[in-house]
């Protein structure tokens, strides 16, 4: 067999939904000859099995050698992470009650939650002696409570909040991402990298040795 | 004179209200509430539906805070006379227990989530230097929040 080079760019996380990994799950292959392009995609890198964990991680150096093993001769070139988080899904885990529970219970939370933090936080400064005080100073009569003050000073809250969070009623006013998907992009990342350096502190990656 | 006046106030409350928002707003998205509880319940496929209630109910609790003497909705509908007293109170207090648990999760949360962005947490355990029971030390944490939440109240300080 010829030298040609193998390459590939592997993924940090990965969720499969069948029992047994091959390595186009997990990582983009391209290689010169398309037979042995073919021949690297179908190797089984991994299988789960029932009632064992439903996560693991594995170091590329052990695809690599899967490889070597498969297609004696070629070079792997890898240009993408070192180590792979493979999760398997149960399919049915993303439909169903519970998950419409649960995004009732986060809905529920994040709604009063933050009602209940803008409220505090208008007590906590005492909103409503501050616009008296202010309307005094300015109009030189009292305040009533329902003054141009209070109902400007909603509507930028409201604008406020509608421009930092780049959307309303399930409509985006930009195509840029909301602070919040980024939050949760970042976020996943950190739980990857978390999840893939406790199972190198634990021995649990698979490695070559 | 008083057109000036009241032009000059519209554009003083604009701006506070837009900048209140964008404060209090950084600090819970750089908490990373949402994100966390989209990730622990696996459902972060509606993390934009999240975010509508965020937006909402900062809205809606900002109305009503700011425009409580004109929010009585119990007062006014005691007077109509529509509904039985009895009936009325128990449905209230359906509806204050509804709000109370979730901002109570949510306040929850957010104290452990702002502890932890100092990193108090991992710098106590590695300073004291154990491994085991960090299970325990959150769960103190909590019963600890319970009760002096319930003290709080119970004894009415200020």
């Amino acid at each position: 067999m010829s030298n040609v080079t193998v390459y590939l760019m592997a993924e940090r996380n990965t969720e499969v939904q069948s029992e047994d990994v091959f390595l186009k799950d997990v990582a983009s292959v391209r290689c010169a000859d398309s037979q042995i392009e073919a021949k690297v995609k179908s190797i089984k890198i991994h299988k789960f099995h029932s009632g064992q964990d439903k996560k693991c991680v594995i170091s590329v150096l052990k695809i690599i050698s899967l490889i070597e093993e498969r297609c004696p001769g070629v070079t792997v070139d890898s240009l993408g992470e070192p180590e792979l988080l493979v999760e398997i899904v149960n399919v049915n885990k993303h439909k169903g009650w519970q998950q419409g529970l649960k995004i009732a219970l986060v809905s529920l939370v994040s709604f009063f939650g933050t009602a209940f933090t803008i409220m505090a936080y208008h007590n906590d400064i005492g909103i409503r002696d501050v616009f008296a005080e202010l309307y005094l100073i300015v109009m030189g009569t009292e305040s009533d409570g329902f003054t141009v003050l209070e109902v400007f000073y909603s509507i930028g809250l409201a604008l406020g909040i509608i421009v930092f969070f780049n959307h309303i009623g399930g409509r985006r006013i930009t195509k840029d991402p909301t602070p919040i998907e980024v939050a949760m992009r970042n976020y996943e990342e950190d739980v990857d990298k978390a999840l893939i350096a406790t199972a190198d502190r634990e021995g649990k990656t698979i490695d070559v040795s | 004179m008083t057109f000036l006046k009241l032009f000059f106030l519209a554009f003083v409350s604009l701006s506070a209200g837009s900048l209140a928002s964008a404060g209090v707003f950084t600090v819970l998205v750089s908490v990373g509430l949402i994100p966390r509880f989209a990730g622990k319940t696996h459902t972060s496929k509606k993390i934009f539906l999240f975010e509508e209630m965020v937006v909402a109910g900062t809205i809606i609790g900002g109305l009503v805070s700011v425009f409580a003497p004109f929010c009585m909705i119990g007062e006014k509908i005691l007077d109509a006379g529509w509904i039985p007293q009895q009936v009325w109170q128990a449905a209230g207090s359906l509806m204050i227990a509804i709000y109370g648990i979730f901002a109570g999760m949510f306040v929850g949360c957010l104290a452990l989530a702002i502890a932890e962005m100092l990193d108090s947490i991992p710098i106590l355990a590695r300073r004291i230097g154990f491994r085991h029971g960090i299970g325990a030390a959150i769960l103190g944490m909590a019963v600890g929040k319970l009760l002096g939440s319930l003290y709080y109240f119970y004894a009415g300080i200020n």
